[in-house]
């Protein structure tokens, strides 16, 4: 029973939601809808998530504070990871509740603003520095299909440029041929296997023959 | 000359280049011309064809502090645009950071004369992905009782007869990752046919060039430079277009770092071996 009863709940479900799509009538014998039933599966569905984003940080807790209180290698990196999860959870939570309380809320958003959002976007800035140094080190034409892909970037990159235009106006005309024409054709045909494949694994799931989502 | 350092220089020397290269023109602009993309060009239109008086705007917030200096240039250069034409603005986050970048917009539209409640909300951030993108389609002002400021949805004139997403007259989606393009598509797009534009980072772009050549995405803002061509058509360039100089000198060092590296690869190799 352990497997056949969530075998069922994700078969009726998934039927239900596919089948919303394609019917719109109400079900013998009531006044409901598959689009109204389709609508309280979802808002379960987002009410589940917000719980697994909570259950989430109940987990970073007890890794890190197992880390933690073992005093394992860079044990201090969880601890700054709890203590700014920590911060984030009070100040957000108490301002949350107390939106009038001016201090809460200028320390809140100080924290998003001048904190949180700068590093996110030094995290990513720093591939920049990343993709630098492997192009001098790393992208080399050793193959005819590495030399194509390689001419292809250079002049991707230098037509997406403004200053692509000011060297020679064809750089924006190349590089819009290469990635309207040649890109968009391979992305279409990549996008659609993808749709295929997932419509595979999705009929997969609903018949129970896959259960990964079980844990089997 | 010894090829073979040439092509093994030490990665302080690179790191070194492309920050003073990315220094240079943010000190000193150099003005380097920057012709509009058709795709940035329709977003401006169909923002151009909304009707004041009646039209109500989705601007959702889906990207992270990671992609936010792609991309939140063009959700200020959008909103910017949304507000100088009086059209009222929903704006939801499906991306936990969404809320508070909304935040950060509202900062600078409130001082201009947008006002809260009528004319612009921030509804805050909804759980679950492409079932919260879902969910919303389907009861937009059912959706939140509360919006990011704690206000009661339901009071608010911006969101009275807002009831599904056909509601909305046009759809623009800033965003870093997923949710994304693709959920809108398959749970918006799709089934309602609400003309849906995107603003998305840079390197997403060849991924989501299909579905603009399909028609399925109305308009496109591709990264910042995105955000510089919109500043350049509401003929207010901002921290876009400051930017773009440094990128354009930025692609010529990365096309550099490629030439020498290549040209050290092809003499090492040509060398004979004793």
């Amino acid at each position: 029973m352990r497997r056949e009863i969530p075998m069922a709940i994700t078969f009726i479900i998934g039927i239900v939601l596919l089948a919303s799509y394609y019917f719109t009538g109400t079900l013998p014998g009531t006044s409901w809808t598959l689009a109204n039933v389709s609508k309280d599966i979802t808002t379960w569905g987002v009410i589940v998530a917000a719980f697994a984003v909570g259950l989430a940080s109940v987990n970073l807790v007890r890794i890190h504070g197992n880390k933690i209180a073992r005093k394992r290698p860079d044990w201090i990196h969880s601890a700054a990871l709890i203590f700014t999860m920590t911060a984030f959870i009070v100040v957000g939570v108490y301002n949350k509740h107390f939106p009038a309380n001016e201090t809460a809320s200028t320390l809140f958003r100080n924290m998003f603003d001048n904190i949180y959002s700068p590093l996110g976007a030094a995290m990513f800035a720093i591939i920049a520095f990343y993709v630098a140094s492997a192009s001098y080190r790393a992208f080399r034409a050793r193959s005819i299909e590495a030399s194509f892909l390689l001419g292809a970037a250079v002049l991707v990159m230098i037509g997406s440029a403004p200053i692509g235009a000011l060297i020679w106006d064809q750089f924006p005309v190349i590089s819009k041929w290469l990635l309207n024409v040649v890109n968009t054709s391979g992305q279409r045909g990549i996008a659609i296997g993808l749709a295929i494949g997932g419509f595979a694994a999705s009929v997969r799931i609903l018949l129970g023959l896959d259960r990964g989502h079980l844990g089997e | 000359m010894n090829y073979e350092k040439l092509q093994n220089v030490d990665r302080r020397i690179i790191y070194t280049l492309l920050i003073v290269v990315l220094l240079i023109p943010m000190f000193k602009p150099l003005g380097i011309p920057l012709a509009v993309n058709a795709t940035t060009q329709k977003v401006y239109d169909l923002i151009e064809a909304l009707n004041p008086n009646e039209d109500v705007a989705l601007f959702v917030i889906d990207y992270s502090p990671g992609g936010s200096p792609d991309v939140h240039p063009q959700a200020m250069a959008v909103a910017e645009h949304l507000r100088r034409r009086g059209i009222k603005t929903v704006m939801v986050a499906f991306v936990d950071a969404g809320a508070m970048f909304g935040e950060q917009i509202l900062d600078v539209m409130l001082a201009k004369g947008w006002v809260y409640g009528t004319d612009v909300v921030n509804l805050g951030y909804m759980p679950g992905m492409e079932t919260g993108v879902k969910n919303f389609a389907e009861n937009p002002g059912g959706s939140f009782t509360v919006d990011n400021r704690g206000n009661t949805v339901a009071d608010m004139p911006i969101m009275q007869g807002i009831t599904h997403i056909t509601d909305f007259a046009f759809i623009v989606d800033f965003q870093t990752g997923n949710p994304g393009y693709q959920e809108f598509l398959r749970q918006v797009q799709g089934p309602y046919g609400v003309p849906y534009a995107a603003g998305i980072v840079t390197v997403s772009v060849p991924n989501t060039l299909p579905y603009v050549a399909s028609g399925q995405i109305s308009g496109l803002l591709q990264g910042l430079r995105g955000a510089a061509e919109y500043e350049i058509l509401l003929g207010a360039p901002g921290g876009g277009a400051a930017k773009m100089d440094a990128q354009s000198l930025g692609h010529l060092l990365i096309i550099g770092f490629i030439l020498v590296g290549n040209f050290a690869y092809f003499m090492t190799k040509k060398k004979p071996t004793r």
